[in-house]
């Protein structure tokens, strides 16, 4: 637990920085935006107490926030995200107790599931930070593109950190 | 009391979601944003610092855009410059016609004011050229002085522009006097230094010192007599052994001609027509 607990954290401090410092600022053919971090909060354990999960994605997303500079966005976004997060993996994956390892992964729930998993995810959260974003400036196209295109593009990039975790882990053992 | 504690229990975890909620909420639609904590936006000393970091390697990604800017921006300053530097120069121009004393003496001399746009001081046959030309009455062997002293002489002419030799040539011998003793000598430039020249062929009986001005002579049309050159630095021993030849510091700064005077002699045609009829003559 401790080892998961450490290693967790350092993909936090990784994914965070990351968000904050290089992917915030891309924005691939002006619409899509790719959100990495939310790989920690599709990654905590399916046993963690709710109430843990909220706080951890409140302060996430809060983070996220003062970064950069959106007050109150992605905390609203993660919260509401993270209460998803048990109903869409019951969703693809009713068999919770067969689970061989509590934390969402490729290795754990196989790579279909964790696609349809992270698909899910990544556009609720995208739909979410856009709507939310949309309060101020609404243009219904656009706003339907770019969670598309972003849903597609965080996607895609949570498959390609977990399975780079995952290449990581089997190395050590 | 212990129902709602039971409920509290049951319902935590949609508790602190709503409340989670209602915190993100309050924050995103606090509109004002000068009520803004500090340590809720980007200007805490942790983002600031992360900011910085980052900041302090990808700064070096603009560098090319940024240059570019830069030298576009300078372009345009530079023509900009290059305008009001014209501007500038007319006006100076103006100014410069109008402090030209018109003496009595020297109204035989007509000044044209010219700017010099390229010229060299450092190879042993120096060429100034200047931006009149035969448009502006500028004609082959006219004299060029410019405030401090003789520069050269006029050697090539063009519509707009002309070339003059430089007092720095080897080629060129201006005729030249001590003005103190009147005694009559050649200058030419040696070659060595661009603030130096020899005033050669000086009789050995003449009397001079250290500090004695050379001003022209007056013999050849090109310049007025009495147009400063420099003074006299000593003499120059075993330079030639009929003369006296003497070293003299020139007046000119070269280095930082810009603006001269080209002399033009309304008697000039008049003088060499007599010079060629009286040989014509006593050959008749």
């Amino acid at each position: 637990m401790n080892k998961t607990a450490t290693q967790l954290l350092g993909i936090t401090l990784i994914l965070l920085l990351a968000q904050v410092i290089v992917l915030n600022h891309v924005c691939l053919f002006g619409v899509a935006v790719p959100f990495a971090f939310i790989y920690v909060l599709l990654r905590l354990p399916v046993t963690m107490n709710q109430n843990w999960v909220l706080t951890v994605g409140f302060f996430m997303g809060l983070l996220i926030d003062i970064f950069s500079d959106t007050q109150g966005m992605n905390a609203l976004a993660c919260t509401i995200l993270v209460m998803f997060r048990k109903p869409v993996l019951r969703l693809y994956f009713p068999r919770e107790d067969e689970l061989t390892d509590t934390l969402p992964s490729i290795s754990s729930l196989g790579f279909i599931i964790y696609m349809k998993y992270a698909l899910s995810m990544s556009l609720i959260y995208c739909g979410l930070i856009f709507i939310i974003e949309a309060f101020s400036l609404f243009n219904f196209l656009t706003l339907l593109l770019r969670i598309i295109s972003s849903t597609i593009l965080t996607t895609l990039l949570l498959i390609g950190i977990d399975s780079l975790t995952l290449r990581r882990r089997e190395k050590r053992l | 009391m212990q129902n709602l504690i039971r409920f509290l229990i049951k319902y935590g975890t949609w508790m602190l979601f709503i409340l989670y909620v209602l915190i993100s909420c309050s924050l995103l639609f606090n509109n004002n944003p000068y009520q803004h904590s500090v340590f809720l936006t980007s200007a805490n000393s942790v983002s600031t610092g992360v900011y910085n970091a980052s900041n302090s390697v990808t700064s070096y990604f603009n560098l090319r855009d940024i240059n570019e800017d830069l030298q576009r921006n300078n372009a345009d300053l530079e023509l900009q410059l290059l305008s009001l530097k014209a501007e500038l120069r007319k006006y100076r121009e103006q100014e410069y016609a109008d402090s030209v004393p018109v003496d009595s003496a020297l109204s035989r001399y007509k000044f044209v004011i010219a700017h010099v746009i390229n010229q060299t001081t450092t190879r042993p046959h120096n060429y100034i050229t200047i931006e009149k030309g035969s448009l502006d009455g500028i004609q082959p062997e006219m004299g060029v002085v410019d405030q401090n002293g003789v520069v050269g002489i006029v050697n090539v002419t063009g519509p707009h522009s002309a070339r003059v030799i430089s007092l720095l040539n080897n080629n060129l011998r201006i005729s030249c006097k001590i003005k103190r003793s009147q005694q009559v000598g050649s200058l030419v430039w040696d070659g060595r230094n661009s603030q130096e020249a020899v005033l050669e062929e000086l009789p050995r009986h003449a009397t001079f010192s250290k500090g004695d001005t050379v001003v022209t002579s007056g013999y050849s049309t090109a310049f007025p007599e009495g147009v400063p050159v420099g003074v006299v630095l000593g003499l120059m021993k075993d330079y030639d052994e009929n003369f006296y030849a003497l070293r003299i510091k020139l007046f000119t700064d070269f280095s930082t001609l810009s603006t001269v005077r080209v002399i033009s002699d309304g008697m000039k045609s008049e003088l060499e027509n007599l010079e060629q009829q009286d040989p014509e003559k006593e050959s008749e």
